[in-house]
């Protein structure tokens, strides 16, 4: 009974994978997309995982979790596998997976549709649930600290400064997606600005009025979002207030910074936890919408399979098809932030061994999915208004009638009408050159939503999606900058012990206010950036983020070498390898490529060259040189660290195949669980 | 057939079972489900009441900071 049902889910995926071979230079309805990733998911699941589970890790379901051995009822709880899954979702799940695939959609959507299917079933979805075994094997301990235990304390300290500098350039990007979303927006500008009344509101509540009434206070600060939502529309329909909250980018950035400081030095009960509350909540509520809108509606994807800029000569980020469509795309198919997740929260409460393959595997499998249905949502969008939306305005030749023949030019056919009244719906000035990937994506999304619910609904539909993307990236930013000030100060601590103390207030400031200068200097570069900042910090954002995934890899196939189990390795060293060699062909590409516009260092020779012949401003050409500059220098610290962290891993590695180290790990022992009686 | 009053309650049951469901999907503090686990492993000690629950669940979860990811 069960190998026929697995035959049909086979056949089922087959058969999607071969309508979407096949029907090339027609176009084809989103559903086939779907069914085939669905396909391959539950077959991966199915059988890669399972043999991962039993095979690799040796998953024992008679040995007690430390959920169950430790069981404090605060972080050590055991906790049903469904919930779990649900809870670790929401903490992988942020704009990544939803911006991604968005801006890789230059070069078609086939691309990005291959890499997040088999990268996750291969790749991304392996790194977890090996990081996540690993994590509750050793009493859920941190990536870090792993490192330093299986590897070396220089390699623990290295993956520390990396995951620092990584987390620092992330954070700096994911506000640029942020203000290239509310810049000269009203509407949007009033909606976020009431996020944070609310969020006090609702701490104010938790805290003081009900104390740990959780769920009211979350339900009333939804419904109050959504009200803001609406009035938002009248704000920037009039001709008083909208001023208001008209703002440039460098005003929004700026704001942003100060937001970001504030809140990761405030008590933890003001602003933190009530919007990652809120933001959790609508996050899980948007997708699941998300998901039925897309299956409800199957759109048909008007992008074709393929486009011309495969060749590297696309307008929204510079470079080839390869590496870059895999840079690009990141999170849905392979994140290495996910290990730090994966090494956090979520061990500490996992009921039963047994119970990770669900969460860590099943976990980045949905992610990958939120993925899909993004990639869906942007490919049905028509492709000149993906282009007239995504590409920088400078390329774009700043008005709507330049727009329309540079498109035109590019091959995609959209008139001048069809970009203003789209603009008009969705209640923006304009659409145009707002690079980022969410304006796109709540378009698409706006549209699926529509197509359920009825058009004249769009322009709440779209700033709906514009404040739940706006929403999670403002928590990543919060939180982010509150666990980048704690790292920093574990290293300061080690320069003068006062700098360490995290109860110390001046250190807490000290700490905060550089880790939001850090981030806040690549968001300026960004936002003042002629080609819209997307353009370099993406990439460079890709790059980090795959190469923390190489370090986790790296940490993954230690463990399974020192527990034995060297012959199958290859299910850890195949992602590794590839993600090596995508990221330092694409660092090198970033740092020395001879075309300006993809190499850092020969942009900036072109901008020296440009400032002697007298045709670009010296001031100005001065401080682009040296972001040029600064960002080779950082991708290349990243390329010499990673490289450096595989050789002392390799160095392990042989040290225990040949027989010289013991194959051991510093697993917890081994206690029987009472579940298993 | 329930009488009405029977039907309130199993539907307040199953509120309550909803109810928990969510709040420990969003990482949320479950003060009942704290309460069960004290009766049951740590029947004689002293319970915690809801407004210190909170506090300590705050201060174990976001003090030292939460990951959240891209």
């Amino acid at each position: 009974m069960h190998r026929i049902l697995w035959l049909l889910v086979s056949a089922v995926g087959a058969t999607a994978w071969g309508v979407i071979a096949l029907r090339r230079g027609e176009t084809i309805n989103a559903a086939w997309l779907v069914l085939a990733a669905v396909g391959t998911y539950l077959i991966g699941y199915r059988f890669y995982s399972r043999f991962l589970a039993r095979k690799v890790l040796g998953e024992d379901p008679s040995r007690a979790t430390p959920a169950e051995r430790i069981n404090n009822g605060r972080d050590f709880v055991p906790t049903t596998r469904y919930v779990l899954f649900g809870h670790h979702f929401a903490a992988i799940a942020g704009a990544g997976p939803l911006v991604g695939p968005v801006l890789a959609m230059q070069f078609g959507w086939l691309p990005g549709t291959l890499w997040l299917v088999f990268g996750v079933v291969l790749g991304g979805a392996v790194q977890d649930f090996v990081i996540l075994f690993g994590s509750m094997r050793r009493d859920g301990k941190s990536l870090g600290q792993m490192a330093k235990e299986e590897i070396g304390p220089l390699t623990g300290g290295l993956a520390m400064v990396a995951i620092l500098a990584i987390m620092i350039i992330l954070l700096a990007v994911l506000a640029l997606v942020v203000v290239n979303a509310l810049k000269d927006s009203p509407w949007g500008v009033f909606s976020i600005l009431c996020t944070i009344p609310i969020a006090l509101g609702m701490g104010f509540w938790m805290k003081v009025i009900r104390p740990g009434k959780t769920v009211e206070a979350t339900v009333a600060g939804v419904v109050l979002l959504l009200a803001a939502l609406v009035a938002g529309r009248y704000v920037a329909e009039s001709p008083t207030l909208a001023p208001w909250f008209t703002h440039g980018g460098v005003t929004i950035a700026w704001g942003m910074m100060a937001y970001g400081f504030l809140a990761s030095v405030l008590p933890v009960w003001m602003l933190l936890c009530p919007r990652d509350y809120l933001s959790t909540f609508m996050k899980i509520g948007t997708i699941v919408l998300l998901a039925l809108g897309i299956l409800w509606v199957r759109p048909d994807l008007q992008m074709p399979a393929l486009t011309r800029f495969i060749d590297g000569s696309g307008p929204v980020f510079a470079g080839k098809l390869f590496p870059f469509a895999f840079i690009t795309i990141a999170c849905g198919a392979i994140s290495g932030f996910h290990a730090l997740v994966s090494s956090g929260t979520t061990p500490k409460m996992i009921r039963r061994e047994n119970d990770a393959r669900l969460i860590g595997y099943g976990g980045m499998l949905t992610e990958s999915f939120v993925a899909i249905m993004a990639l869906c949502a942007a490919a049905a969008l028509d492709p000149g208004i993906y282009f007239a939306i995504n590409a920088p305005l400078g390329a774009l030749g700043g008005t709507v009638e330049n727009a329309v023949l540079r498109i035109r030019e590019w091959g995609f056919v959209v008139t001048p009408e069809q970009i203003t009244g789209l603009a008009a719906m969705v209640g923006e000035s304009s659409l145009l050159g707002r690079v980022g990937g969410a304006p796109s994506l709540a378009v698409g999304m706006a549209a699926i939503f529509s197509g359920v619910f009825g058009q004249h609904l769009m322009g709440l539909w779209y700033h709906f999606a514009i404040m739940f993307e706006a929403l999670f990236i403002l928590t990543t930013i919060d939180t982010g900058t509150r666990v980048g000030r704690f790292m920093l100060q574990e290293l300061l601590g080690h320069v003068w012990r006062p700098l360490g103390r995290t109860s110390w207030y001046p250190s807490s400031l000290f700490a905060a206010f550089l880790i939001v200068a850090g981030w806040g200097w690549f968001l300026i570069q960004g936002v003042t950036d002629p080609l819209g900042g997307i353009n370099s910090l993406w990439p460079l954002f890709g790059i980090t983020n795959q190469l923390l995934a190489a370090v986790a890899l790296c940490v993954g196939t230690t463990l399974v070498i020192k527990s034995g189990k060297a012959r199958y390795a290859w299910t850890t060293l195949v992602p590794l390898v590839g993600l090596l060699v995508v990221t330092l062909t694409a660092g090198w590409q970033k740092i020395f490529a001879a075309d300006p516009r993809l190499g850092f260092l020969s942009h900036a020779r072109d901008i020296a060259a440009r400032i002697v012949a007298g045709s670009q401003d010296a001031a100005v050409g001065a401080r682009l040189i040296f972001n040029d500059r600064m960002n080779a220098v950082l991708a290349a610290f990243f390329m010499a660290t990673v490289v450096a962290l595989v050789i002392a891993s390799a160095l392990e590695w042989l040290a225990v195949i040949r027989g010289r180290k013991p194959a051991a790990t510093r697993e917890a022992l081994y206690v029987e669980s009472a579940y298993a009686k | 057939m329930r009488s009405s009053g029977r039907l309130d309650g199993w539907t307040a049951g199953r509120l309550g079972i909803f109810l928990s469901l969510l709040k420990r999907v969003c990482g949320m503090p479950d003060y009942q489900g704290y309460l069960a686990h004290m009766r049951e492993r740590h029947g004689g000690c002293a319970v915690l009441s809801e407004r210190e629950y909170f506090e300590q669940h705050m201060q174990v979860r976001y003090g030292s900071g939460v990951s959240r990811c891209c």
